[in-house]
């Protein structure tokens, strides 16, 4: 059964890319090697997945998200917010795109459930790119990079997942990663800003004379466009903030915020809503249908003997503290091609955590680099979550070779931040030093 | 190392690298290599790797896995006579629960019981020390500040918090209860004791810690294998197994106290406030958590099962005896 | 033949549908707990479990319509290279010898839990609410034995030329064309 980890990869892509759904495939091969294993076990073992998956509460935030996305993209709430925002910022080239990404933040700051924050925003915002005619890797890139904040800026799931096993404050974990998380954003602006700047065919400005429309009607069109829509994001973020609700709960004031938004629109016809159910029981399964296939994998990856024989070779390197440290990294981001963040967490931290505590590597240090590493999973190909959940949502023009090649600046954005957070552990040890105490 | 004669693939109910899996599960593995001279293997596995949490005992009566790591406080809602052995409010502290399990007959009334009801051999692997009553928003000082009091607890605490108080309780999924502590979206919590307490921070962001854990006065963590399994196993494998158990126990005791003393005076020196409650009030409560449990047995007899009426018999004498006999003991606290 | 496939695809649609009803009482008890914890002082023991379980609901008692939609996201820059014909064999087969099969047995398996936890009475194990929980344990198997009911219509539908993977598009049109 020694060969199991290593010829389940392969076995995985080539479904993969015989365009058997991702989630099937995943399924499939978790299944038939688990089998080898377990017999006829393996499906009272495999149910495990999926009634883990039904059951957990934190996923809920997904078909509120989705709903509450659909709602203001049939409605038009969501273009017309952007026509307006396109009226302030249209003369900066890649305006748009870098309000998306500032949008992603902020429901970064309200949820951590990636697929959520991916899918308002990319419902909310692809149709406005697509309008203005920005390039499709652009689009691409910055949706896929954009939802990927969900996991750095606090509240995180795998920020939660971690601390558990590695016995660190969440909440200095928290603190920890909301320089890195904004300065990823800064980076993720700035290279749309100089992208915008070089290339302006892939974000084009609006002509002077489109802009110019008389101030007292822009104000007139910003008040009705840009405020309810603004008003109900902050609604979401602000009744975190104050405690009224958890972050899953929050999803829920979205979802009713939208509805309580388009009837005051007079734009809530039954129509809109029957479409917006729709779209969010076909997302929300197909997205929970991959989490099934992804805990399915990890299981029968690790039944296999998977975590012991990555254990062995981990264990076996000697490297000095810099080397260890790289290695670990390297481990990481090369993992993050082929699983999700809660496989490389599940199976490589237990056996990282250990390591690095016996060479005296600063911890919390350690998990952020780690922390910006993942993020590079959700766009790494082929096993790339991020690009899945915008191809359910994607026109048809937006293929997949944006995707791929979209994603890939935003992946080196990534790792210079995790370089800055390298030579200036301040950046992630800084804030945490300030909570110690109350 | 020898090569091992049995492998068994060892879920536990929590996961992997956390306080509770190094201290119960990864000793137990240990020790087991060490007594057994490699001739068993355990193949431990983390909460959510192979089994749900949750569906650790599940697993092992299904066949899925060999052995399985989890403790009876997930069962209670199952079988409140599960409270009796994984503690319950009002129950006894961790030394005197040792004493009970291993020398007053309570690892053989859970034998019996997991046997009779789950098919399962049953082996104590961890027995605690006292939880944190609260990390809490409010001060709290008597019982009348448990009332109206948005508490995030379970079990028989959140009804006897309920009921005897007005309190109420409030159910948070563990990954949520720090970011809504932080914003006093709830006034309080519990979790777990002060060592395990300690690295999820809660802390930093609630100014009160409110002692001793009388709803939690210690706690218990079990191995269990399909009863078929372990009988046909060799007599010296099964004394072996059973010695690893007895000394993960005593290690892992000897460790969660060690932590706890730590952790209070890392608390000590931070802004935090540690109410320690009267005397009375605390007998107020303990009183109350042992009426839950006299009602649950009852309600149990009455439907034709006295095994958690014995169970308590049993468990409440050695108290009675306990509180009224250990005078004698040395406790080094002020 | 035709007929057959068509009644059959009702099962999908008809819990697609109350999927889609069930996303508003999602909306609806979260909302109910947030007012009530926060407005009132005055948290439910329910809203917490109800809520999983409707996520839980929607995702299973969606997942055949998904299906049927063609809804879950495969990648196929590679594979449409092939001919349509030999894509349809790929999908059927698959469809029709491992999918199906595997959700027919997960089915199964969920039913019998489901079985079992009706005669046991079985409780959710640490939630305080404590409810029963052979009716989710019911919503599962149902959810998974009409998944397995739809991998056979669609396979033989592929098989018969009457489906094309990758069909169905992201959820959104097309505003622009791109250059
Ligand atoms: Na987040
Ligand atoms: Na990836």
């Amino acid at each position: 059964m020694s060969f199991i980890p290593i010829v389940i990869f392969p076995a995985l892509f080539i479904l993969v890319f015989l365009g058997i759904p991702v989630a099937f495939s995943l399924i499939i091969i978790s299944v038939s090697f688990g089998y080898l294993i377990l017999g006829d076990l393996i499906f009272l073992q495999l149910y495990g997945p999926i009634l883990s998956t039904s059951s957990n509460f934190i996923l809920a935030a997904i078909p509120l998200f989705i709903f509450m996305g659909t709602i203001l993209e049939r409605t038009g709430i969501a273009l017309r917010l952007f026509q307006a925002l396109q009226l302030w910022v249209g003369r900066w080239p890649g305006g748009v795109a870098i309000a998306t990404i500032l949008m992603c933040a902020v429901f970064a700051a309200a949820s951590g459930v990636v697929g959520a924050v991916e899918i308002v925003v990319g419902l909310m915002a692809i149709p406005a790119m697509q309008k203005y005619k920005y390039d499709g890797s652009l689009i691409a890139g910055t949706i896929c990079a954009g939802g990927s904040l969900g996991t750095i800026i606090p509240p995180s799931i795998v920020v939660v997942v971690y601390a558990s096993m590695a016995q660190l404050s969440i909440g200095q974990l928290f603190a920890a990663t909301m320089l890195p998380g904004l300065l990823m954003v800064v980076f993720f602006v700035g290279y749309i800003l100089l992208r915008a700047y070089l290339k302006p065919q892939d974000a084009p400005p609006i002509s002077k004379e489109d802009n110019d429309i008389p101030l007292k009607t822009k104000l007139l069109i910003t008040v009705k466009a840009l405020l309810p829509p603004l008003i109900l994001i902050f609604a979401v973020l602000g009744s975190l903030l104050v405690g009224a609700a958890s972050p899953t709960e929050a999803a829920a004031v979205g979802a009713v915020g939208a509805l309580l938004l388009a009837a005051a629109f007079k734009e809530l016809k039954w129509k809109t809503l029957k479409s917006a159910l729709a779209v969010t029981v076909r997302i929300t399964s197909m997205i929970m249908l991959i989490v099934v296939g992804g805990t399915m994998f990890t299981s029968v990856f690790a039944l296999s003997g998977g975590g012991q024989m990555v254990r062995d070779f981990v264990v076996s390197a000697e490297f000095g503290e810099v080397g260890l440290i790289l290695f670990l990294l390297a481990i990481v981001f090369i993992a993050g091609f082929v699983l999700d963040w809660i496989s490389i967490v599940l199976i490589f931290i237990p056996i990282f955590i250990p390591i690095i505590n016996a060479a005296g590597i600063n911890q919390i240090w350690f998990t952020v680099m780690v922390m910006v590493v993942i993020q590079t999973s959700y766009l790494t190909p082929p096993m790339a979550p991020s690009i899945f959940y915008l191809r359910s949502i994607a026109p048809p023009n937006l293929t997949y070779k944006h995707m791929y090649r979209g994603v890939i600046p935003f992946v080196m954005i990534q790792l210079l931040v995790l370089i800055v957070v390298a030579f200036i552990p301040g950046v992630a040890t800084y804030l945490p030093t300030l909570l110690v105490g109350l | 190392a020898q090569s091992a004669e049995i492998t068994w693939r060892m879920p536990a109910a929590i996961s992997e690298g956390s306080f509770f899996y190094k201290n119960f599960m990864e000793r137990f593995a240990a020790n087991v290599d060490i007594i057994t001279s490699g001739k068993l293997k355990i193949q431990p596995f983390g909460a959510g790797v192979i089994v749900p949490a949750f569906k650790v005992f599940e697993a092992v009566q299904d066949g899925i896995v060999d052995a399985g790591h989890s403790t009876p406080s997930y069962l209670v809602n199952q079988d409140p006579t599960n409270a009796i052995f994984a503690s319950f409010p009002g129950g006894m502290g961790g030394e005197a629960t040792l004493h009970w399990v291993y020398n007053g007959g309570g690892e053989k009334m859970l034998q019996d019981f997991r046997r009779e009801k789950m098919g399962l051999h049953s082996l104590v692997v961890g027995i605690g020390t006292s939880e944190i009553l609260a990390h809490s928003n409010v001060e709290i000082r008597t019982t009348a500040d448990f009332k109206g009091l948005k508490y995030r607890t379970s079990g028989a605490w959140a009804a006897v918090v309920k009921e005897n108080y007005e309190g109420v309780p409030t159910v948070v999924p563990g990954g949520e209860i720090y970011t809504l502590l932080q914003r006093k979206g709830v006034d309080a919590i519990e979790w777990s004791t002060p060592g395990a307490n300690l690295s999820e921070g809660f802390h930093e962001v609630a100014p009160y810690i409110i002692l001793p854990g009388v709803h939690q006065p210690s706690f218990l963590w079990e191995v269990v294998i399909k009863a078929e399994k372990w009988d046909a196993l060799p007599e010296q494998l099964r004394r072996q197994i059973e010695a690893a158990a007895k000394l993960t126990t005593y290690e892992s005791y000897a460790h969660f106290g060690h932590a706890d003393v730590y952790a209070m005076a890392e608390y000590k020196k931070t802004k935090v406030e540690i109410i320690e409650l009267d005397k009375a009030v605390v007998e107020e409560l303990r009183v109350a958590g042992r009426e839950w449990a006299r009602n649950k047995a009852k309600e149990l007899s009455a439907n034709g099962d006295d095994t958690m009426q014995k169970v308590m018999d049993s468990y409440f004498a050695y108290q009675t005896n306990w509180s009224e006999n250990s005078g004698y003991l040395v406790t080094d606290n002020k | 033949m035709q007929k057959i496939l068509n009644t059959l695809d009702k099962i999908s649609i008809i819990l697609g549908g109350v999927a889609q009803f069930i996303v508003i009482l999602l909306i609806t008890s979260m909302i109910y707990e947030v007012v009530a914890r926060y407005g009132f002082n005055q948290p439910t023991l329910w809203a917490f479990d109800i809520s999983y379980m409707l996520n839980g609901t929607i995702f299973l008692l969606g997942a055949a319509y998904t299906l049927r939609n063609d809804a879950h996201v495969r990648i196929d820059f590679l594979s449409t290279k092939l001919s349509l014909r030999v894509q349809q064999w790929i999908n059927g087969i698959f469809y029709m010898l491992i999918l199906g099969p595997i959700f027919t047995t997960f089915g199964y398996v969920a039913s019998q839990k489901a079985w079992k936890a009706f005669i046991t009475s079985e409780v959710e194990s640490v939630s305080p609410w404590a409810p029963l929980v052979w009716p989710f344990y019911g919503v599962i198997a149902i959810g998974l034995l009409s998944f397995a009911i739809q991998f056979f219509i669609e396979a033989i539908r592929y098989l018969l030329k009457q489906n094309v993977p990758g069909d169905h598009h992201g959820e959104l049109e097309v505003i622009e064309e791109f250059k």
